[in-house]
């Protein structure tokens, strides 16, 4: 009985050192204008694209969807690249991490904490980037498939999971947090064109290159599978709140996210292990 | 000195302008459309950006179900939106049977990944086919000699959409740019002949288009044989609805040399001969 009460009274603290570092990272969010800055840009080319009339028809609207969705994935990828990148170094420069670690808060907390409080404002923003959508496709279309949105929403903030936790593996290896940001970046992109085409290259390869080409395939994370915006787009989904059967199947989106989550973890657990070995002195 | 400074470099800016203004209008002005300001603005990279736009709007055709750069497809075919619009025969619309260009997953990745980007053949349908314009008037707007663009938006908006004049005043912009475009000028004859019923009219538009396929073809530039082929048969359609047989029986033997399927057409020569050879009442 004493064993498991001083489980729970050492567990209770270390959860509240994660929920009280991630809090200051959303209200970090608040106090930067990057989001605001980003939802207005979204916001004015989406309205001033919506101005164009193309030949007298006001029904044409996937165009726009598909100009303000992929300004959300750029605005959304923007922010948890950049929140993510300067979270560590940012508190080594300005020296807090030294008092922060002395608490005692533990350096895994120190992480999932800084992982926590990104992962969260990239959902906020996502939650205000998104609504103006819904509000602008649901005018147009004068429907709103509930469930497609609900999906696509998910499925991209759990890859804004995985996205932000390789940041911020990248924001204890690498020196600056520019380039941490411009590599993630790279990659980040690079993985949500190409990577699903990995295999194929791979197959028109030939020997020890085509197999390394195709352990990376299985290597890297699959970020392009949280890309709904085809889906979305082009009504997919069908319209209003029934379950049509193109829409993702639930098991399918359930693995999705474990495999995201496990990725996260993992990327997480790097972060971890490479942040021990740092050393921390003033 | 700062204040000198400053005036001489306002006087420099004056100058300039003088200079430049005139280059600049010489340039909005060029052909009488967009295309001289956007290639001055883009060089030739526009027609890169015109050709995506265009693929874009048969990936819209497609809701989405489009091969990407390292997809492979078959060497030959042609895009299912200019097919559609080029009025094909039901056989060669039969797109939805075709097997998908993704093949079989190889493995469990790729098997998982479908699952995540549309997988089913399916065709834009119930006026749903506006959605592909934007991207067919970009396409034009960036390379104005792009001739598919036009035909191809003018079809969906006479057919489908219903708007045929929308669909002339777009053609009409392309015959601006393209003045021997037969191709246009057989679009324009349709709309003339389904559209607005004026069979007069759409007989000239169509005559006009068979001069300039006549024209490439004289000066060897191999023009295409099926679109010369849709302009006779516009021609005898044109014909029938005047009710001028004997002009008909003329167009009809024309498209007969040219005719791929030649059975059912000697079959209506021969019922029209017969017919014109029937004493008059």
């Amino acid at each position: 009985m004493s064993s498991s009460t001083s489980w729970v009274t050492s567990r209770n603290p270390d959860a509240n050192n994660i929920f009280a570092i991630a809090g200051v990272v959303v209200k970090e969010m608040y106090r930067r204008k990057d989001f605001y800055v980003l939802l207005v840009l979204i916001v004015l080319i989406t309205l001033m694209l919506g101005s164009v009339s193309f030949f007298d028809d006001d029904r044409i609207v996937r165009y726009l969807k598909d100009a303000c969705l992929l300004l959300i994935w750029l605005s959304s990828l923007v922010i948890a690249i950049t929140t993510a990148a300067r979270q560590i170094p940012a508190e080594r420069e300005s020296r807090t991490i030294y008092p922060l670690l002395a608490k005692p808060v533990g350096r895994g907390e120190f992480v999932a904490g800084k992982f926590l409080g990104c992962w969260v404002a990239c959902g906020i923003a996502l939650v205000g980037f998104y609504f103006f959508f819904g509000i602008m496709s649901a005018s147009r279309e004068h429907t709103l498939p509930f469930l497609v949105y609900f999906q696509a929403i998910w499925l991209h903030w759990m890859c804004l999971g995985i996205v932000v936790a390789l940041v911020l593996l990248g924001s204890v290896v690498f020196a600056a947090p520019s380039s941490n940001a411009t590599i993630c970046f790279i990659v980040v992109l690079g993985i949500m064109f190409a990577g699903g085409h990995l295999n194929t290259l791979a197959l028109q390869m030939r020997g020890f290159r085509g197999e390394v080409v195709y352990a990376l395939y299985y290597a890297i994370p699959h970020l392009e599978w949280y890309d709904l915006r085809d889906f979305i787009i082009h009504n997919w989904g069908g319209s209003g709140l029934r379950l049509v059967t193109h829409n993702i199947d639930w098991l399918v989106w359930v693995g999705a996210s474990i495999y995201a989550a496990l990725y996260t973890g993992m990327l997480l657990g790097c972060t971890w292990l490479v942040f021990q070995r740092r050393t921390m002195t003033l | 000195m700062i204040k000198w400074v400053v005036i001489f470099l306002f006087v420099c800016c004056m100058a300039l302008a003088t200079v430049l203004d005139p280059e600049f209008r010489r340039l909005h002005n060029r052909d009488n459309s967009s295309g001289g300001a956007l290639a001055a603005l883009m060089g030739d990279s526009r027609l890169l950006f015109a050709h995506e736009f265009f693929a874009m709007a048969d990936a819209y055709f497609h809701s989405g179900f489009y091969p990407t750069i390292f997809d492979r497809q078959k060497p030959g075919t042609e895009s299912d939106l200019k097919e559609e619009s080029h009025d094909k025969s039901e056989d060669a619309k039969d797109h939805e049977e075709e097997t998908s260009f993704l093949g079989a997953p190889k493995d469990w990745i790729d098997r998982f990944g479908r699952h995540f980007y549309p997988t089913v053949h399916t065709h834009l349908h119930g006026g749903d086919e506006r959605e592909m314009l934007p991207w067919l008037q970009l396409s034009a707007d960036l390379d104005p000699q792009a001739i598919d663009a036009y035909v191809t938006a003018s079809y969906w908006l006479r057919t489908s959409l219903n708007k045929p004049g929308e669909a002339e005043h777009f053609l009409r912009q392309g015959q601006l740019a393209n003045p021997d475009s037969f191709e246009i000028q057989l679009e324009l004859g349709r709309i003339y002949l389904n559209n607005y019923s004026n069979a007069f009219v759409a007989r000239n538009i169509l005559l006009q288009a068979r001069q300039k396929w006549r024209k490439q073809d004289a000066a060897g530039a191999k023009p295409d044989p099926h679109t010369y082929e849709a302009i006779l048969g516009e021609i005898v359609r044109a014909d029938r609805a005047l009710g001028n047989l004997k002009q008909q029986l003329a167009d009809m033997e024309e498209l007969l040399k040219v005719a791929h399927i030649k059975e059912n057409l000697q079959r209506q020569i021969a019922e029209l001969k017969a017919k014109l050879a029937e004493p008059t009442p």
